[in-house]
């Protein structure tokens, strides 16, 4: 098992470099990072100067690890549009991203497991077959519609819910937070179901078909030849067996929903590092690009480092 | 991810039953039948549009500005001309302009499948037959790529693209930036579902002959092997055309996609969502719809699909 | 952790206290800078004229009123003198003195700033006494005083102890983000397109009239989520309304819209002078837009009317040059638009020797003005009808001015509202030949050149006699009519949404006062 552990955190590291060379390169090699910060108005003493003071007339291999040291330092460049430290702008919106996601996922594990475990139990109920069918519309609908939708159901027609933006945000030194008043949690509740909605159909329907294969399997049949109760079958047995894969798939979708949170932040107008991503892509700004790339990456890494942990401590079987 | 394995354990058996059990499962099933008609009128109203479409929306000069905001079936005030589902803030016939930008989301969507199907099968194919180093060095790369959802993986294959592309050509190119974007996002998928397949196919006894009648690896591999994991490939490609669908319309509507003056159904839809509370409700509800149909029809074919090959799932 | 509880509750109490009374306002765009000297666009001007002040302000009815000078008067022909208000203080606590004047000019008129071109006619500055200023003239200049009214005073001491004595128009020093004006409110909080909160100005000057505690600015880029924000009450005020709600929000019991036909004029501007075309398939052919002829057609080809009625669903006003009536100095004798002809324009273009047409690209910005987007696209179909083949590349502003400072079109599309109120105004800006050194043209992106209008302007600048001055205005007009330099279509119209309990003032140049307003 530790060898096991071992090689996932060597796995990860080596996936961290990798991802950061694709960030170094973008920075790069993509447009000239020269040409973008300074204006028409330029001397060659002027190039020059920032060309020594970017490091960019060293080898390549030094600027990589030079690049990489200044990312673990949290020094991730300078916004070509801002024209302010990335690592501020992020840590600025960070908040915003996290508890959206934090909110659409406790929405989508919730409610996709209990929605789940109805379908599986009552499989051939016509509240099931509903359930069934409302998701798969839900997956075929793509996330800005939803947002959409809601807004002009929730905010226009009916006027309960906020259509944009936080609320009112409390400043817990650094850290904004929404959590800690009425309007900023109103503020959340369309948004998170709007980036929960297709991750909770995913774990829905994985929920539902893991159930449906271990209630097939041979030690239920026998459970239940030996009389325990369908409740004690199906959440004291069958739950449980279930929840391996589906603690694997909910990680990664995890992950994806702080990505995703780029389309529901542009609907909503949320303040967090989604919107500044779309902007950046769209003013082609590389160093916040890289930036959020990076740390998306060290998120998406460090949650399949913990699945992966978690899995073992779960499953027995993989501790040999 | 255990769905994908009981697919691939299946493919064996799936070779000697495609022709006739499927046809079977498929005529007595009322939602595969409707959901392949939907999916085959959308496509070729789509494909036929420049016959069927009674206009060319994107013809700039057939416009006529006077004719903006027509609500649909009613003559339009200034001009008396009539559409059957309205027209956009330009003049645009809405039926139209769905038809042409269906085109555009349909030829990203199959060209991106195919491209990301081209790709991950070749190298679910190299890894599952040569394994060892090339297979862990492939599938590694997999691993990385599928910790980054599509849409993200697009959005920077899109960024890094605009930074390199001169501004000139970026109206040109921005449709085949968006289906490399889409499809490089989609291969791992595919690689890894017919890896696993290749994995099973290759210890079998058919592999082995050919072997050792000297067969080259080349012509085993596509001769024999991709022959039968060709069925999860068929279920993986119409699920990812779903995908595929919403991601340009998702690209489009966040404004990265195609220009605005040929629009897809995303495009249409960020244009109909102005007009959303000034009660030109058809701008944004028709094209919402037949994106709607669309990715609904495909979904469901690649659902029954799955199902019609591996009943245990049902 | 007793005490983050304590300490978590304190905050939530204060937060609630002062959420009851904030102002919130929205619009499209974030101001770029909160340097009153590095961009000379309305959106940082009109937002910074509630933070920092110049020496004299318009007042409700855009009439100039005392501001920091308390009076003026011209020195015989060779400039003018300002007498400067006295206990006036900035933000910090500094006072205000005739050497924040004198260095707030250089500062406007180093090469970096954008705002260089109001000072185009002046030769020099002195500070006669610590509360005295002259300004000199090279030519008698009567209207001088209304083209400053958005010189904005900064304080010499704290600007360069913060090494922002040079104005940065596409990086950012330290006054980009934070200010320290003289006006009736101060910057609490910036974060760029995310917020910005002001607060009154205690030491202020003037007496307060408005009844604010606190108001925060949120950039919305949507219109259509502004439009919900304004409805559901999560914003005071939204600019602009989207002209396709107007109708919606009127009907609304708790909001109400204020209409008004605003200074600015939406125009389409060319690469005069450029020798090739820049973009689309004729990339590197000779640039037809040379052609006089050719711009004509352009003219003759865009039907405005119908963008007026539709796009802008009749809240616009035709226009045939490039002020509004409104404006002093309007030429009523030209005030007719070229006529909507396709075959004259086909005619002029066949005669300039592109019958068959060509094909060019076309930039616009599609976050700035009322529409640009859809009236961008509505023209390129009006084009094609003449065989023009075009290229659309639209972008938001933030992106569309260092494109067009690189000239990085073939056609363009801009927005003009005189600052001075004043038909001298574009002139100055958009049609002499741009010269640096004369603080000219500096937003004359296509290189427009005309001889006769560059040696009208300093004519312009002097004359005294009404009468002549018209004259002399008249002409210049119609040469840039005769040359068609530029293609003015409408007067765009100025269209704020506001709660029914809030009252406001709706100036012209579409400034947005916060001093004026009451929340009842």
């Amino acid at each position: 098992m530790f060898s096991f552990l071992i090689r996932r955190v060597l796995q990860a590291g080596l996936v961290l470099l990798i991802v950061g060379f694709v960030a170094f390169s973008m920075f790069n090699f993509v447009g000239d990072p020269i040409d973008n910060m300074l204006g028409t108005e330029r001397t060659q003493a002027d190039i020059d100067r920032l060309r020594t003071q970017l490091g960019l007339d060293q080898p390549f291999v030094v600027q990589y690890w030079k690049f990489l040291a200044n990312a673990v330092e949290g020094n991730l460049g300078v916004s070509y549009r801002q024209g302010r430290p990335v690592a501020e702008i992020i840590a600025e919106r960070a908040p915003a991203t996290l508890e959206l996601a934090t909110v659409s996922a406790l929405f989508a594990v919730g409610v996709g497991v209990l929605l789940g475990i109805y379908t599986a139990i009552r499989r051939d109920g016509l509240v099931s077959h509903i359930i069934m069918s409302v998701s798969l519309i839900g997956v075929s609908l793509p996330t800005f519609l939803i947002g959409i939708l809601l807004i002009y159901l929730f905010s226009v027609e009916l006027d309960w819910l906020p259509s944009f933006g936080r609320g009112e945000v409390t400043d817990l030194g650094g850290w904004t937070t929404g959590f800690l008043t009425t309007s900023g949690l109103k503020a959340l509740i369309l948004p998170g179901i709007t980036l929960g909605l297709f991750q909770m159909t995913l774990i829905m329907r994985l929920v539902r078909s893991e159930m449906l294969e271990v209630l097939r399997q041979d030690y239920i049949r026998f459970a239940r030849a030996r009389g325990l109760s369908e409740k004690a079958i199906n959440f004291r047995h069958a739950l449980k067996n279930t929840l391996v894969p589906v603690i694997t798939v909910t990680g990664l979708q995890l992950g994806s929903i702080i990505a995703f949170a780029i389309i529901t932040e542009t609907v909503f107008q949320w303040p967090g590092v989604g919107l500044l991503f779309i902007n950046a892509v769209q003013f082609v700004d590389i160093p916040v690009m890289a930036a959020y790339l990076m740390l998306i990456s060290v998120m998406f890494v460090a949650i399949n480092l913990i699945v992966d942990i978690l899995y073992v401590a779960i499953d027995p079987r993989l501790r040999s | 991810m255990s769905e994908l394995q009981n697919t691939l354990s299946f493919g064996n058996r799936l070779k000697r039953t495609w022709n006739s059990d499927l046809c079977w499962r498929f005529r007595h099933s009322p939602v595969a039948i409707i959901s392949f008609a939907v999916t085959l009128l959308l496509v070729l109203s789509a494909v036929f549009a420049p016959i069927v479409a009674p206009y060319n929306p994107f013809d700039p000069g057939s416009l006529n500005l006077m004719n903006g905001f027509t609500p649909p079936s009613t003559p339009n005030a200034f001009t008396g001309d009539q559409f059957l589902l309205g027209t956009d803030d330009q003049g645009r016939d809405i039926l139209s302009t769905i038809l042409y930008g269906m085109r555009i989301s349909l030829f990203v969507g199959f060209a991106a499948v195919s491209l990301g199907m081209f790709i991950g099968v070749t190298l679910g194919l190299i890894a599952g037959y040569f394994g060892g180093i090339i297979d862990a060095i492939i599938m590694r790369i997999a691993d990385i790529q599928l910790t980054f959802p599509s849409i993200l993986v697009a959005l920077l294959i899109f960024g890094v693209a605009k930074g390199f592309t001169p501004v000139e050509y970026r109206d040109e190119v921005a449709l085949w930036v968006l289906i490399i974007a889409i499809g490089l996002s989609d291969w791992v998928q595919f690689a890894r579902v017919v890896r696993g397949a290749t994995l099973v196919e290759k210890n079998k006894e058919y592999v082995q002959a050919a072997r050792l009648i000297g067969r080259s690896s080349g012509s085993i591999i596509f001769g024999h092997i991709l022959r039968n994991v060709m069925s999860p490939v068929l279920v993986i490609a119409t699920i990812s055309l779903a995908l595929a669908i919403i991601a340009e319309a998702t690209l489009s509507f966040l404004g990265v996609g195609v220009p605005p003056t040929q629009p897809s159904l995303g495009t249409l839809i960020r244009i109909g969502q102005g007009f959303l509370f000034s009660g030109e409700w058809w701008i944004l509800l028709f094209p919402a719809v037949t994106l709607l149909s669309l990715a609904l029809a495909v979904n469901l074919m690649g659902d029954w699909l799955r199902d019609a090959l591996n009943p245990k799932l049902k | 952790m007793r005490k983050t509880l304590a300490a978590t509750a304190v905050a939530l109490l204060s937060v609630q206290a002062a959420s009851a009374e904030t102002f919130r306002w929205a619009g499209t765009t974030d101001p770029q800078t909160m340097d009153p000297h590095a961009v000379n666009s309305a959106p940082v001007l009109g937002f910074l004229n509630n933070v920092y002040e110049g020496l004299m302000r318009r007042n409700q009815q855009m009439q100039i009123e005392p501001a920091l000078a308390t009076g003026w008067e011209p020195i015989g022909t060779e400039g003018w003198r300002f007498h400067l208000r006295k206990d006036v203080k900035f933000h910090d606590g500094s006072d205000f003195t005739a050497e924040d004047v004198v260095f707030s000019y250089e500062r406007a008129t180093r090469p970096e700033s954008d705002v260089s071109s109001w000072f185009a006619s002046v030769s020099g500055i002195k500070a006669v006494d610590d509360y005295t200023v002259e300004f000199y003239t090279a030519a008698p200049n009567p209207i001088f005083p209304d083209t400053i009214t958005n010189f904005m005073i900064m304080d010499k001491g704290w600007t360069e102890a913060n090494s922002s004595a040079v104005p940065a128009k596409d990086a950012e020093n330290f006054a980009t983000r934070n200010t320290n004006g003289t006006g009736a409110f101060k910057v609490v909080e910036r974060q760029p397109d995310l917020k910005t909160v002001v607060e009154p100005f205690g030491g202020w000057w003037d007496e307060a009239t408005h009844n604010i505690t606190s108001a925060e600015y949120t950039p919305i880029q949507n219109p259509a989520t502004a439009v919900a924000a304004l409805l559901s009450g999560e914003v005071d005020m939204i600019n602009p309304v989207p002209t396709q709600d107007v109708a919606r929000l009127s009907n609304s019991p708790d909001v109400k819209v204020l209409e008004d036909i605003e200074a600015r004029v939406i125009m389409f501007g060319f690469a005069n002078q450029a020798d090739t075309l820049k973009y689309s398939a004729d990339a590197g052919k000779p640039n037809p837009f040379k052609d006089a002829r050719v711009r004509q057609a352009v003219n003759h080809a865009i039907n405005v009317d119908a963008i007026v009625q539709t796009i802008m669903r009749g809240s616009a006003q035709p226009v045939s040059q490039l002020v509004s009536p409104a404006m002093r100095g309007y030429s009523e004798s030209l005030a007719e638009r070229p006529a909507y002809d396709l075959d004259k324009a086909r005619a002029l273009l066949a005669e300039a020797g592109y019958a068959d047409g060509f094909s060019f690209g076309m930039k616009c910005p599609n976050n700035r003005y009322i529409n640009d987007e859809a009236v961008c696209q509505a023209a390129v179909g009006m084009l094609a009808q003449i065989g023009l083949d075009v290229e659309l590349e639209t972008m938001p502003v933030s992106n569309y001015w260092p494109e067009l400072r690189a000239q990085n079109f073939d056609m363009y599309m801009l927005g003009w509202s005189p600052g001075s109120f004043d038909a001298e105004h574009p002139i100055r800006f958009l049609v002499t030949t741009p010269n640096p050194e004369k603080k000219l043209g500096s937003w004359n992106f296509g290189a427009f050149s005309n001889d006769r209008v560059d040696e009208l302007l300093p004519q312009i600048q002097s004359e005294i006699d009404d009468d002549k001055r018209q004259a002399l205005l008249d002409e210049s007009t119609k040469i840039l009519q005769d040359e068609a330099g530029y293609v003015p279509m409408y007067v765009q119209a100025l269209l704020w949404g506001a709660r029914s309990n809030v009252d406001l003032t709706q100036r012209a140049d579409n400034f947005f006062m916060l001093r004026w307003v009451t929340v009842n």
